[in-house]
Formats: structure tokens, C-alpha cells, sequence
């Protein structure tokens, strides 16, 4: 159970994060906090109901985000050589 | 009867002219288009002849519509019709050439006229009836072309329209007759018509409906009252198309339908008795009008309002081979009046008001040679064509009834009167007006010649049987028509009409000479008044029809408008509720995010609550 509070908490410190912080590399650990805190979820739940299945889950869930991280920061580079910012509040131009 | 191609070919060559002188006609130019155009009917002409001397001839295409075919007939009726549009329809062509010229719609001109040439023609041959409604509506929109021909000027425009909307009013008794006759018969055909209303074995009542409705027809197109308000008003457009309009073809259509169909109209004395009465009554209106008018060509067309109520009262008699007697006589002597009228009016630069004319007989030589055979034959006089077919009118009257001969007889009188009144107003007395009045060239001169020589002489077609035997048009006609048999007037009777209608014409036109050429008392200058606004006709449909039609209109529109700014400002106050959720759309992440986190965190609350 303790993980479970410990997973909530480092929920909300990522999504506390997530609204607070305009630059974009901050908004984007913020993110991952919130990734790891929903596998450590998972994690908590496989071991209260004896299933593996929920671990497979997580293994998606971390390999999915080192190729989200490579794609993203990449990203983000590729905008801080062209606009020389990174703050999330400027990059308004691709609203629909 | 002969199946030959050459049939469609007739209406063909008119058509193609129209189509190339609408598409390339301005690289033609003048005079080569109208030369063209005239060719073009000439070649109509004699192939009409051609085949008329071979006995006539048939063409079908078999499946046109559904159960309808396509079929063209030339017959001793319709060659009659197809020589008098062709022949005096090839020298109104020619005379244009000269009259037109200079206009800047030249080649376009020629070009409306062969389209009504071609719409006539096909009018006349159609063998089943929506060919000869294709061909009716033909002439419709061409004469709608042609009367707006000098469109810069709202009146004519107005005119043109006038013509077209008057003339729907009649179409709609053609389609009530058309689906009538289908209904009951099954076929559209003329020819199987006839064959099928002989066998009998149908509804009488229903029949005469028929009848009726195609009367309506006829009385739209051959501008009879009630339907007579776009005739005089047609004299806008150019005088030539006034001549073919009024002389040789449009009008005569109606007229020309109701022969077509005896076999529907004959022994039915409900019709018999309305046709008489509404050609009674037109021919006194027309007259009427006639002599109160001062625009030359509106004085001509009146007159040939009257001349239709003769050709209707003859068909309403049973007259019928007479009634188009007189429509190949009338196309002769109007023709010729309204090219004579042209031609005063081209010697004086487009005046138009008989007040500013008189003294053209030392002007003009030629073309008043031409308004007094114009003149007496329109007016009747022995032994020019306009009083042969006239007089067999009045003999057929007389069998019908002597009062409708007498009323008829002073109709006459006055068909005698506005004739020399037109001559006595154009070509005697002093010259009223300023210009210089000049002689038409000759391409103007010559048609008229010709119609000059027919107007003399055509009326020996037809004489009486007392005078000659060999009536040539009647057996002629009657091949194609039908025959309905009627009692001959007795030798003495037929000669007393004669001489009586031969000397009421002379005294009334010697008449008329000596009164016109003096000042007109006070009562006849009232009565002018009256005539010149057609006795107030107009007025009375604008007061009845017109003007409660253009009310409900806008009154219609009125609502259309509410309506649609209803349904606008319905469209506006959804279009702005989405303005509104569209400003949510900021484009900042941050934002987003919230939305997101905050949707998250109710709908949780929303699931543990529950």
C-alpha cells in the first residue's frame, strides 16, 4: 500500500511540475515522473494480485519512454537552434 | 406520300443558318450574313416545292419520346403554310437586307430569323403534337428575340416580354389539350388522331374540352381577345420582324392549328359558336383600334388583329380550306402594307408618327404604287386577292347565319375604312415633316414588287363557284383537311353577295378618301382618344391582373425575406457560440495540460463518489 501513496505523490509532484514549469526540458522530466509513478503503480498492483501480466506492462512502459525521451529531446533541440527559446508558452504557432 | 430525308432537310438549312450566323456571324458581316440567311429559306423553299409537286411526303424517327415518335408530314396543308412562311418569309429576308442595314446587330438579326423561319416550319410539318409544340414554343422565344431585338431600350425589352408572358397563357390550353388527347387516346399523332376520332367510341364532352383547350392555344398565338394585349405592343422590335410576324407567320399559327384539327372541331356547336364569337369580336376590336392610332406600324398591326378575327369566325363557320385562303392572301397584302410602312419609315429616318408624313406619293413613287394595292386589297377591293377570300368569309357567314353576315359585312366596312386611312395619312396631303424622304434601294423595292404582283393576284385561287368551277384551293385543301360538306348557296344569293360586298368595299373606301383628308369632328377625336389606348385593354388587365400579381409578389417576397434573415440569424448566433468555444484553442500547452488534469481529477472524483 505504501507504494501506492508513494506512486500518488510522485504523480502529482510531475503534474505539479508539468503546469508550473515553462521550460520545455523541465515539462518533459516532469513528464517522466509521471510515467515512473504510473509503473510503480503497476508494479504495486502485480504484487498485491500475485499476476506478472502488469510487470510486462511496465518493461512497454520503459522502453516506450527512452524512445519518447531520444524523440523529444531531439525535438527540442531542433527548436532551440531555430527559435532560441524553449519555453512552452511562446511555441504557440501549432494550435489548430 | 414519299419517306424521304429531305423532309428535315427543309427545317435543317433555316437552322443551320441560325447557327452559323449566331456563332461567326460578326466575321461575316454585312450584307453577306442576311444574303446568307436569305439563301438559306430560298433553299427551303424550293425544296418544300419540290417535294409538295411530287405529291408530298412523310418522315419519322421512331422512338423520339416514349411511345412517341418524331414525325414530319407534308401535305397539301401543311405545303400551303410551308410556301406562303417560306416564299413570303424569303422576301421579308431579302428586304431586311436593305432595311437592316447599318445596324450594329446586323448578322445577330439575320440570325433570330432564321431560328424563326426554322421554329415555323417545324411548327407546320409536325405530324405529332409536342413536334408541333416544339416548333410553337420555337417561335415563341424567337419572336421574344426579335421584338427585343433593340434591347438598350426598357420598352422594348418590356414589349418582348409582354409577348413571351401573353403567349405562355396560351401554351398552357396547348399542354391541357395535349395530356387530354393522350389520355383519351393514347396517341399524339395527328394523323392517328383523325383515324381514331373517326372510329368513334370515346366521350364527346371530353372532346369538345379538347377543343377548347386547344382554342386557347390558338387564341394565345393569333392574339384574338381576350389575349390580343401583346400584338400591338410587338411593333417594337424591328419593322421586318413586325412583316413576318404579323403577316406570314406567328399569328397564322393559331389560326393554322385550329384547321389543323376540323376533325375535333367539326359539328360541335359550343366551339363553333365560341370561335365565331371571339373572332366576331376581335375583328371589331381590331378595327376599332386601328383607326384611333398614329404610329404608322401600330395602325398595320391592329388591322391585322382584324384580319385574324376574319380567319377565326371563318374556322368557327366551318370554312376551313377559307380560313387559310385568307392567311395566304393576308400574308400577301399585310406583308406588303408593312413593308410599304417600312419603307415610309426608312425614306424619313425612323419617323414613325403619321402626323409628321403625308405627300409620300411625290416622294416616294414605287412605294406608293405598293401601299395602294396594299391598300385595296386589304380593304377589300374587287378583284384584288384581299376580297375574294374575304368574300367567301362572308358567303360561309351567311349560311351560318345572315345576322353574322351583316356583322361581318360591317366589319368589312371597316377593314375598308382603317385601309385607306393608313394610305390617306402616309401618301396624300402636304408632307408634315422634316426630313428629306428618299426612294428605298432596290434589294427593298423588289420583294415588294413581288408581293405586290401576289396581293393582285393570288386571290384567283379561290374564286367562287359562280364566277368559276375550278376553284383550284378548295378540293385542294380539303384533301388534307378533310372533307365537310356543305350546302351551296343559291346562283342568285352567291351573286348578290358579291355584288353587294363588291359595292359596300368601293363606296367605303371612296368614302374614307374623301373623309380622312378633312379636319376630324369633335366626336371622332374622342373616339381617337378611346381607340389609342386600345380601349383602355391595357389598363383594365393592370388594374385586374397585374397590379394584384405584383402585390401578392411582394408580398411573397416580403415574407421570403423575413424568412431568410431568420434562418441567417439563426445561422450567425450558432456561428458565434462556436466563435466562442473556438477561442478556447489558445495554442499554449500549459493550458491544455490543466484541461486535462483537471477533466482527470473530476472524472475520478466523479467514478469514487458514485
Amino acid at each position: 500500500m505504501i507504494w501506492l501513496v508513494a506512486s500518488a505523490l510522485l504523480f502529482s509532484i510531475g503534474a505539479y511540475g508539468a503546469l508550473t514549469r515553462r521550460t520545455a526540458i523541465l515539462v518533459f522530466l516532469s513528464i517522466e515522473l509521471m510515467l515512473n509513478a504510473a509503473a510503480l503503480s503497476l508494479i504495486s498492483f502485480s504484487k498485491l494480485s500475485g499476476s506478472l501480466d502488469a510487470q510486462v506492462v511496465v518493461l512497454f512502459i520503459i522502453a516506450i519512454a527512452a524512445a519518447e525521451v531520444a524523440v523529444g529531446l531531439g525535438l527540442i533541440v531542433a527548436i532551440f537552434r531555430r527559435r532560441e527559446t524553449t519555453s512552452v508558452d511562446a511555441l504557440r504557432q501549432l494550435r489548430g | 406520300m414519299q419517306e424521304t430525308l429531305l423532309l428535315p432537310l427543309i427545317i435543317a438549312l433555316p437552322l443551320l443558318g441560325f447557327v452559323i450566323l449566331g456563332l461567326s456571324g460578326k466575321r461575316i458581316g454585312e450584307p453577306l450574313a442576311g444574303w446568307l440567311a436569305s439563301l438559306l429559306v430560298l433553299g427551303s423553299f424550293l425544296l418544300g416545292l419540290f417535294l409538295l409537286l411530287q405529291g408530298g411526303a412523310k418522315w419519322t424517327l421512331a422512338e423520339w419520346l416514349p411511345g412517341i415518335p418524331f414525325s414530319l408530314n407534308l401535305d397539301n396543308l401543311s405545303g400551303v403554310m410551308l410556301m406562303v412562311v417560306a416564299g413570303v418569309g424569303l422576301l421579308i429576308h431579302v428586304w431586311a437586307i436593305g432595311y437592316m442595314h447599318g445596324d450594329p446587330g446586323y448578322s445577330r438579326f439575320f440570325s433570330y430569323f432564321n431560328l424563326f423561319i426554322a421554329a415555323m416550319l417545324v411548327l407546320i410539318l409536325g405530324d405529332s403534337l409536342p413536334v408541333v409544340f416544339i416548333g410553337w414554343e420555337g417561335v415563341g422565344l424567337a419572336s421574344y428575340l426579335l421584338i427585343g431585338f433593340w434591347y438598350h431600350e426598357r420598352v422594348n425589352a418590356d414589349s418582348a416580354r409582354k409577348a413571351f408572358i401573353v403567349n405562355r397563357i396560351g401554351d398552357l390550353g396547348f399542354l391541357l389539350a395535349m395530356g387530354l388527347l393522350w389520355s383519351m387516346f393514347g396517341t399524339l399523332s395527328i394523323s392517328e388522331l383523325v383515324e381514331k376520332v373517326e372510329a368513334g367510341g370515346y366521350s364527346f364532352t371530353t372532346l369538345t374540352l379538347a377543343g377548347f383547350f386547344l382554342l386557347i392555344g390558338a387564341i394565345g398565338k393569333s392574339a384574338q381577345v381576350p389575349l390580343m394585349v401583346w400584338l400591338p405592343d410587338a411593333m417594337a422590335g424591328p419593322t421586318p420582324v413586325s412583316a413576318l410576324i404579323h403577316a406570314a407567320t406567328m399569328v397564322t399559327a393559331g389560326v393554322y392549328l385550329l384547321v389543323r384539327h376540323a376533325f375535333i372541331l367539326h359539328g360541335d356547336g359550343f366551339l363553333a359558336g365560341l370561335i365565331v364569337a371571339v373572332g366576331l369580336l376581335t375583328a371589331f376590336y381590331g378595327a376599332l383600334c386601328s383607326l384611333g392610332q398614329w404610329d404608322i406600324k401600330r395602325i398595320v398591326a391592329y388591322t391585322t388583329l382584324s384580319q385574324l378575327g376574319f380567319m377565326f369566325v371563318a374556322v368557327g363557320v366551318g370554312a376551313y380550306w377559307v380560313a387559310i385562303f385568307h392567311i395566304v392572301t393576308h400574308a400577301f397584302f399585310k406583308a406588303l402594307m408593312f413593308m410599304t410602312s417600312g419603307s415610309v419609315i426608312h425614306a424619313l429616318g425612323g419617323e414613325q408618327d403619321v402626323r409628321q408624313m403625308g405627300g409620300m406619293r411625290k416622294y416616294l413613287p414605287a412605294t406608293h404604287l405598293h401601299g395602294l394595292v396594299a391598300t385595296f386589297a386589304s380593304g377589300g377591293l374587287v378583284p384584288l386577292a384581299g376580297f375574294w377570300s374575304k368574300d367567301a368569309i362572308l358567303a360561309y357567314s351567311f349560311e351560318f347565319g345572315p345576322w353574322l353576315w351583316v356583322l361581318m359585312l360591317g366589319a368589312s366596312v371597316l377593314a375598308a375604312l382603317y385601309s385607306i386611312r393608313w394610305y390617306v395619312l402616309v401618301f396624300w396631303g402636304e408632307y408634315r415633316g422634316k426630313a428629306h424622304p428618299h426612294e428605298s434601294p432596290a434589294v427593298m423595292l423588289w420583294p415588294n414588287h413581288i408581293l405586290m404582283g401576289g396581293a393582285l393576284g393570288v386571290g384567283f385561287m379561290g374564286l367562287p363557284y359562280v364566277i368559276d368551277y375550278k376553284n383550284f384551293i378548295e378540293p385542294y385543301l380539303n384533301k388534307a383537311i378533310g372533307d365537310f360538306p356543305h350546302e351551296k348557296l343559291p346562283v342568285v344569293t352567291e351573286w348578290v353577295l358579291i355584288i353587294i360586298s363588291a359595292v359596300v368595299a368601293i363606296a367605303a373606301l371612296w368614302w374614307g378618301f374623301r373623309y380622312f383628308q378633312q379636319k376630324m369632328p369633335a366626336w371622332y377625336e374622342r373616339f381617337q382618344t378611346a381607340a389609342l389606348q386600345g380601349f383602355y385593354a391595357d389598363a383594365v388587365y393592370n388594374a385586374l391582373l397585374v397590379n394584384p400579381a405584383k402585390g401578392l409578389a411582394e408580398l411573397l417576397f416580403g415574407g421570403d425575406k423575413g424568412l431568410l434573415s431568420g434562418f441567417a440569424g439563426l445561422g450567425s448566433l450558432m456561428g458565434g457560440l462556436g466563435g466562442l468555444l473556438a477561442k478556447l484553442e489558445t495554442g499554449a500547452l500549459r493550458f491544455y495540460l490543466a484541461g486535462l488534469l483537471l477533466a482527470l481529477v473530476l472524472l475520478l472524483g466523479w467514478g469514487v463518489l458514485r
